[in-house]
């Protein structure tokens, strides 16, 4: 018997794990393969405000990048968390600089240090820029993390707090009683529990439909390259306009085949110098293959960026699914349908800045009932009206 | 992205690819042959010593020109030859990503043929980092294809053929060969090379192994010592070497990374240098449509290469139509019969037995998943 059977241990269900044994929470984590082998470990790790829409998204994002300045001190290991690399935002023409303009004024009033630069002054922070571009947003604050490094440190951390990782183990269902979830049945037997934390990513639909739940949580497929190790070549992350474009304004994308592939760019390097490339979303499925297509218009729309890259070997490519929710929040909270089952999953492109924070209010809303901050904009109910 | 349509897209310009794309092309199939070297003719243009076995297989004939006389009747056949041509990549539909002439190209066929060959082992010792250490395959191209001697002073680790042959070329090309190494208890290659090699004076140290290579920006000295019965250094039987090369012939193993790509099954074959595709006696894979040919199927020798990649073009074309059955048939009964002889004898048998356990894990994969055959 546990207190809380958490289902997933990507970057979500480990920091909810680690949040709730800390709080001496009786903690059981579900895993389908292993620790960050989903999307944590098939992503950059953005950690900034900025590409976030300003109201409730923006507030949770300022809260959990914060929190970023003593992870590492509390996890007690190296996550490569770098404060302050920057981050920056290419715009290439004047309807995409109005868009991300009042974007950042909104962005501003809530404090954030956000500011719209030259071509010449984005060429200087990134010399490998080209100066081809309209200007840029630029967030000197925003930082940037090994997401798999993070992943495995809340892992350990939960561990040293006695939470217990039971890795390869297929869900299969949930034990129901008069109305509320006391349980789980896995491949491997039935563990109980009057509470379980849907962590599943991507996987959070398919599983929440286990327990006869309908979340709109569906896979967005995202490819990306990784060149070899060169020699520093910048520091901030990067994500072209048309990230924001996509995101929030699809309808006014005319080329088929950028909006069928979520086509923008994102660059950042890594530690290791290599360079991190990735910008597709593309609805797929589960089906994760690297298509010669989406290559095709990734490495273009890099070069036109950064047309210094052009010799530079890829020596790998790769994809991850990014849990998508029709308005771009996570689901967090628990299930009015189904009492004692809560979801923290749907965050999208966030997951690896929004995961300390998701980790907290989880737990503090299923050991104390309530939350530090208000959660309910991310209501899982809110789709059911 | 530029597309192109073929019948048959055959990867690798070596032995195997050659040996397809004439038999494809031979039968009127539209072929396309992709390589990412300079030249065409992959391992075979390395080879200046003459090969053994039968008439059949040119016996008694130098690599060189085994590859000049297929070179020529694949240019006759009319198959088209992509040079300086990369495949980076394969998609489960068979797919290819290509970077031709600087440009992004997809190359769409209706029968694929990989004949990508193999690649060289490494082995890590202290100071196997230090320029100077390099592949035995290596230094071959650079004697025999650039014309370039690597080194003056040359320690040669494995007796294998690959280790014989080329000691002996470095010397014919003016390189000093002070030892030749071997961690195993017997010369591992044939006699006749390795009796050239010992009456030129080289001195053979078997059981023994490299401890380190020490030099200050390059390969300066090579330190060797014993080994006992279960390959662990005998403490007190170091030898030095001054030398400016170490060359390693510690085996190939197959380049399968396209094919993983495209979804095939493997299975895992030590005596064929690890993990090689499943194939039926056609050379087709576990993914219909995709066919291999040569050392990407288990590290063999060129003739066998050559007699596979014969196999695979026929079939190739069987399967679009071109060839019938019967014409198909026979051609096939006889390629068989004569990759029989090539695995047969002394040396062969090893290769026969594990080729028959690849052929049949590959009937046991196609009865599991329904298949006929």
């Amino acid at each position: 018997m546990y207190d809380v059977i958490v289902v997933g241990g990507g970057i979500i269900g480990c920091s909810v794990a680690w949040q709730l044994a800390k709080r001496k929470q009786r903690v059981l984590v579900i895993e389908r393969t292993d620790v960050a082998s989903g999307s944590a470990g098939a992503t950059d790790g953005f950690v900034g405000c900025y590409t976030k829409k300003p109201g409730p998204q923006l507030d949770l994002a300022i809260k959990s990048v914060q929190m970023f300045d003593t992870l590492q001190e509390e996890l007690g290991e190296d996550i490569a968390y770098q404060r302050g690399a920057g981050g920056m935002q290419p715009v290439e023409d004047q309807t995409q600089w109005d868009m991300l303009e009042k974007t950042a004024q909104l962005q501003q009033q809530h404090g954030l240090d956000v500011r719209m630069i030259s071509a010449q002054e984005a060429h200087k922070i990134v010399p490998g820029l080209s100066t081809d571009i309209h200007g840029a947003l630029y967030c000197p604050d925003a930082g940037k993390v090994n997401p798999m490094n993070l992943s495995f440190a809340y892992c350990r951390a939960a561990r040293k707090y006695g939470a217990e990782f039971m890795n390869r183990t297929l869900v299969t269902g949930f034990l129901i009683e008069d109305g509320r979830v006391r349980g789980i049945q896995t491949e491997k037997g039935i563990f109980y529990a009057d509470v379980i934390v849907n962590a599943c990513g991507s996987w959070a639909g398919k599983v929440a439909g286990l327990a006869g739940l309908d979340m709109p949580i569906k896979p967005r497929k995202g490819q990306l390259a990784v060149t070899e190790p060169i020699g520093f070549y910048m520091s901030p992350t990067i994500q072209c306009a048309r990230y924001n474009v996509i995101k929030f304004h699809p309808e006014t994308i005319k080329d088929e085949t950028v909006l069928r592939l979520g086509s923008s760019m994102n660059i950042a390097q890594t530690e290791e110098g290599g360079l991190l490339i990735g910008g597709t979303r593309e609805f797929a499925g589960f089906e994760g293959e690297n298509t010669l297509e989406a290559i095709d218009t990734m490495m273009k729309r890099v070069l036109r960026f950064f047309p210094g890259l052009k010799d530079v070997h890829v020596i790998r490519y790769f994809s991850g699914f990014r849990p998508y929710t029709p308005d771009g929040m996570p689901l967090l909270g628990e299930v009015q349908a189904l009492p004692g089952f809560y979801m923290a999953a749907g965050h999208e492109g966030d997951g690896i800045a929004l995961s300390p924070i998701t980790g907290q209010l989880i737990a503090e809303l299923i050991v104390d009932g309530r939350c530090s901050h208000d959660i309910t904009p991310f209501s899982p109910n809110r789709f059911s009206a | 992205m530029k597309i192109k349509q073929t019948d048959i897209a055959v990867v690798g310009a070596g032995s195997a690819g050659l040996s397809a794309a004439y038999q494809a092309a031979a039968a009127g199939a539209r072929v396309l042959v992709l390589d990412e070297n300079r030249l065409p003719g992959g391992q075979l243009f390395k080879q200046i010593h003459k090969f053994f076995g039968s008439r059949a297989h040119q016996a008694g004939t130098r690599g060189y020109m085994i590859g000049r006389q297929l070179l020529e009747r694949v240019e006759r056949s009319g198959a088209e030859v992509w040079l300086d041509t990369l495949v980076y990549g394969m998609e489960k539909n068979c797919h290819l990503g290509v970077i031709h002439n600087g440009e992004h190209w997809v190359v769409q066929a209706k029968k694929v043929i990989v004949a990508t060959g193999a690649k060289e082992n490494y082995l890590a010792f202290p100071g196997s980092t230090l320029p100077g250490v390099m592949g035995a395959g290596a230094a071959q191209t650079m004697i025999n294809v650039n014309r370039v001697l690597p080194g003056q002073r040359i320690l040669m680790l494995g007796s294998g053929n690959v280790g014989l042959i080329v000691s002996y070329q470095l010397m014919q090309a003016g390189a000093d060969v002070v030892a030749l190494v071997d961690a195993a208890p017997n010369i591992g290659g044939y006699g006749v090379h390795a009796g050239k090699i010992r009456r030129a004076g080289v001195p053979f140290y078997i059981s023994h192994t490299i401890k380190r290579v020490t030099g200050r920006d390059q390969v300066e000295q090579v330190e060797i010592v014993q080994v006992d019965g279960k390959f662990q250094p005998i403490p007190g039987t170091e030898k030095t070497f001054d030398v400016d090369t170490v060359c390693l012939a510690v085996g190939l193993n197959p380049m399968t990374e396209l094919i993983w790509m495209a979804g095939c099954e493997f299975c895992f074959i030590p005596a064929f240098g690890g993990h090689v595709p499943l194939h039926d006696g056609n050379m087709e894979t576990s993914v219909p449509g995709l066919y291999v040919a040569g050392d990407v199927t288990g590290v063999e020798e060129a003739s066998s290469a050559m007699e596979e990649g014969n196999l695979a073009g026929v079939a190739a074309a069987e399967s679009l139509g071109l060839l019938s059955p019967a014409e198909a048939g026979a051609k096939k009964a006889e390629i068989r019969g004569r990759l029989d002889i090539l695995r047969s004898g002394l040396f062969g048998e090893k290769r026969r037995t594990a080729k028959q356990s690849q052929l049949e894990s590959m009937a046991d994969y196609r009865q599991k998943k329904g298949g006929a055959e």
